[in-house]
């Protein structure tokens, strides 16, 4: 069975793995550390203790307080809300809905009609980082798409205790 | 004392193999380092290798060879590390992108099913002429050969000028429907050659008409490329060889192992179908095994450490896949039709972790055999350690002694990685394997058959390879083959099927001829024209080819062949003309004929179509002479008794429940006339065949065995 050590995974975060190695993973059964290792990766990535549960974005976590909320964060420390509540609203959004804005990011042209379709885009607070990207109809409202359940996760999927500590 | 008869050269990446054949069909391996720089060096010392162990030397043997045959990895790996020459590409202009984007299913080629259906390991490599080496030039001819727009005479010489800046060391001309219409690319490949000269370049150029007039651009143009990129650097390499072959003896003429299974010379003008000949080895050799034998329907199969390959012998004929791909490129090279699936006796055994059950490959340990092998560093299972547990295999005698396999490795990797999470034991957990592959190959090898439109009850099966004998019984059991037949010379059946390769050229040409169910004559005879200057034009390039070995025409004997389907099918057969030349309507009735009685064959006869009318798709011509090939061995009969000395005692093995024990018998020491009863293990020095429960073999007079389900 594959098996990977933190070296590889920070690779793969980083996107620095050539491809015939990214090949290599996703051809090969999941390796059953990989949870773990990866989870542990991403805490030592981040300058902060909570102990993450669950990655959640390219720059999200949902992580655990001491008192036992938890929360929705940034990679920079900014929290958003309980991650039952839909961190979006908290987060500042950029709407892309003339065909000026358009033209930023696309080739004349090349864009859709902004009275169809508009591109939202959700950034931090605190450090800025985009956080999500969506191409919506105007009228589409601001949903929670991800509502993990942690609990199940981790007793009846992966089998590991929760992590208290960072 | 032996006669070397025939030379037949593997040259791998890192190891170059000679085969020396005798006139009894013996033959001896011979390994030695591959020296890229100067590939003749390491050949020389695979064949003293060789000849040692004959105990002689290459100048009292040399001079005796009859043919040799060279196969080599060179080009392929050229081309799959991406290191041939700098070839430009001249392409319409607008299409210049075409190349680089590739065929879709060129991301997917050579994938696992699990992989083909799952996107994000879909990947294009690297095209082998960058965007910046492709230029293009305006004209367009429709697909009925009509120009649409005329040749911009004016754009060529910016273009080519282009690429000359560039520095690149060949051109490649490829243009829509080319095949239709040569025209456009002789006179860019004309003027080409003259600016090149004015420049003093020294620049080859290929148009795709000169070498694959036919459909499917990706196909022709990624053909031709392949021609300049990684095939005509090798044609140094081969002079070099020949050379040296000649210094150290030898009186041959060196040819090269090709797709369409035959050999070509070294001096050919298309070297690109010489990428591809290893595996078409052992099909090479069964049709001759076949022939001699009085054969005419073979299903071949061969297991080695990384696939099963398997491919039929339909009316003494090889089938031929016209568009096959290589180095996960689409070509339109003529290959010997060949079925892989990825399941070797070095294939690894996991246990799916989502499902629990047992996954075979599709990866393989290749020459690191398992666990069993401690040099080999591996920790995964692989079936070679079933084998071992079982005691199918002596691990003291793997490959003659030379690799010592540890059964305690075997069976505690084994234990831990399958038997355990299994709930079985090892001895049960290692057959289970065993019968999981030999179903996985019976089921594969059945509906191949029966997917072409026939049925096993048609054919003899011959089984070769390393792990072949191994499992044929198990892949064979229940498919009612009318004889299962293994040589035992099955380990080095490749080698000997490149030593009874035909010395032969085949060049194909598309057409689209359309012929109504009732046409007038004048129709019949203007298509019959058209097909008769196709051949008459092949027969040229074909006669060409043999003048530069000093044959004249005389000497070739050329077969003529066509491709016809219903107008409007999908699928055209390849089929022998029954005519030597097109004269009349006669000769347009026996071509229908022999096209309805083949159709009738591969599908069925109520499915004749003649209202739909005829299409002649292709014209083909092989062209064969004579060359030395390896005899078959022809021996007395003895009695069915095995002699003595062949027992080399009994081994306790596990088969179904149970410890049984088992006759080990040497192969090579057995007599033809005896007949083996099971449960026997029949060991040679690079294979091994077992005669399980409900089996006999019995050894016939060419020392090949017959394995009978009892």
């Amino acid at each position: 069975m594959a098996k990977y050590d933190k070296k590889r995974m920070n690779e793969l975060i980083d996107g620095t793995l050539e491809f015939y190695q990214l090949k290599e993973m996703m051809s090969s059964h999941k390796d059953p550390e990989r949870f773990e290792i990866y989870r542990e990766v991403l805490q030592e990535r981040v300058s902060w203790d909570d102990p993450i549960l669950l990655p959640y974005g390219l720059h999200l976590y949902i992580v655990q307080k001491s008192d036992g909320d938890r929360i929705v964060k940034c990679d920079c420390g900014h929290e958003f809300c309980n991650y039952k509540e839909n961190w979006k609203l908290h987060a500042r959004i950029f709407v892309r809905d003339t065909e000026e804005k358009m033209n930023e990011i696309y080739p004349k042209l090349m864009s859709p009609d902004p009275e169809w379709q508009v591109i939202r885009e959700y950034y931090c607070p605190n450090c800025a980082v985009q956080l999500e990207v969506e191409a919506v109809p105007p009228w589409y409202p601001i949903i929670l798409d991800f509502e993990p359940d942690i609990d199940t996760f981790y007793k009846e999927w992966i089998k590991r205790p929760m992590p208290t500590k960072a | 004392m032996a006669k070397s008869q025939i030379l037949a050269i593997d040259a791998g990446g890192t190891m170059t193999d000679t085969f020396i054949i005798d006139e009894n069909g013996d033959f001896v391996v011979g390994k030695a380092q591959t020296t890229p720089l100067d590939e003749h060096i390491g050949l020389l010392n695979s064949a003293r290798d060789a000849l040692s162990q004959w105990d002689t030397k290459i100048e009292e043997e040399f001079p005796k060879l009859l043919a040799g045959v060279y196969s080599g990895t060179a080009m392929l790996n050229r081309l799959v590390s991406r290191v041939g020459r700098r070839v430009g590409l001249v392409v319409n202009k607008g299409m210049e992108d075409n190349h680089r984007m590739g065929r879709g299913l060129q991301s997917f080629l050579g994938y696992s099913y699990s992989d083909r259906i799952h996107i994000n390991t879909h990947h294009f490599d690297s095209p082998l002429v960058p965007r910046k080496w492709t230029v293009g030039i305006t004209e367009r001819v429709d697909l009925f050969g009509s120009v649409v727009i005329p040749l911009y005479d004016h754009e060529i010489e910016p273009a080519i000028q282009k690429l000359i800046d560039e520095d690149v060391e060949a051109i490649v001309i490829s243009f829509l429907h080319s095949y239709k219409y040569p025209a456009h690319e002789r006179k860019v490949r004309d003027i080409a050659e003259q600016i090149i000269k004015k420049a003093n370049k020294d620049i080859k150029v290929f148009a795709t008409v000169d070498y694959y007039p036919v459909r499917k651009e990706s196909h022709r143009t990624n053909t031709t490329i392949v021609e300049a990129y990684a095939a005509e650097p090798s044609r140094q390499t081969l002079a070099n060889i020949d050379s040296a072959l000649r210094e150290a003896g030898t009186e041959f003429d060196l040819r090269i192992m090709a797709s369409h299974g035959g050999t070509i010379s070294i001096k050919a003008n298309e070297l690109a179908r010489t990428c591809v000949s290893g595996p078409i080895g052992g099909m090479v050799g069964a049709k001759y095994l076949a022939e001699k034998l009085g054969l005419k329907n073979v299903a071949c199969s061969d297991i080695g450490g990384t696939s099963f390959d398997i491919g039929l012998i339909t009316q003494g004929e090889l089938a031929i896949n016209t568009s096959p791909d290589m180095a996960r490129l689409v070509l339109s090279l003529p290959l010997v039709s060949m079925d892989t699936t990825g399941a070797g006796t070095g294939s690894f055994v996991r246990i799916d972790p989502n499902y629990g059950n047992i996954s075979l490959g599709p990866d393989s340990a290749g020459s690191r055999v398992g666990v069993c092998y401690p040099g080999g560093g591996l920790d995964t299972v692989t079936v070679s350690d079933c084998h071992v547990v079982l005691g199918l295999i002596n691990p003291n005698n793997f490959i003659g002694g030379i690799i010592k396999l540890s059964k305690e490795k075997a069976y505690e990797a084994v234990k831990k990685q399958v038997a355990e999470p299994l709930g079985l034991s090892v001895e049960d957990a290692a057959f289970g394997v065993i019968q999981l592959l030999e179903s996985q190959l019976r089921n594969y090898l059945e509906s191949m058959i029966l997917g072409k439109g026939y049925s096993p009850s048609q054919y003899v099966c011959f089984s070769y390879g390393g792990g072949g004998p191994l499992h044929t019984a198990g892949y064979t059991k229940g498919l009612g083959f009318e004889d299962v037949l293994i040589p035992a010379w099955a380990a080095g059946f490749s080698a000997f099927g490149c030593g009874a390769a035909d010395f032969e050229y085949r060049y194909d040409k598309t057409l689209d001829i359309n012929v109504a169910e009732k046409a007038e004559y004048s129709d019949i005879l203007m298509a019959g024209r058209e097909l008769q200057t196709a051949w008459d034009e092949l027969k040229k390039k074909v006669a060409e080819e043999f003048k530069k070995n000093d044959y004249s025409p005389e000497d070739v004997d050329f077969r003529l062949l066509y491709r016809m389907q219903y107008q409007g099918q999908l699928n055209d057969l390849e089929i022998e003309a029954p005519i030597s030349a097109f004269h009349s309507v006669d000769e347009w009735e026996s071509l229908i004929k022999t096209f309805e009685e083949s159709y009738a064959r591969v599908y069925a006869k109520a499915a004749l179509s003649p209202e739909l009318g005829y299409s002649i798709t292709g014209a083909i011509v092989r062209g064969v002479v004579d060359v030395a090939k390896p005899q078959i061995p022809q021996e007395p009969l003895y009695g069915e008794v095995p002699p003595a000395d062949a027992f080399l005692g009994e081994r306790e093995i596990y088969w179904n429940g149970e410890f049984l024990q088992a006759n080990i018998y040497e192969m090579e020491k057995l007599l033809p006339g005896n007949r083996i009863q099971a449960f026997s293990i029949l060991e040679s020095t690079a294979t091994t065949l077992v005669v399980p429960l409900g089996f006999e073999a019995y050894l016939d007079e060419n020392r090949i065995f017959h394995l009978k389900e009892l």
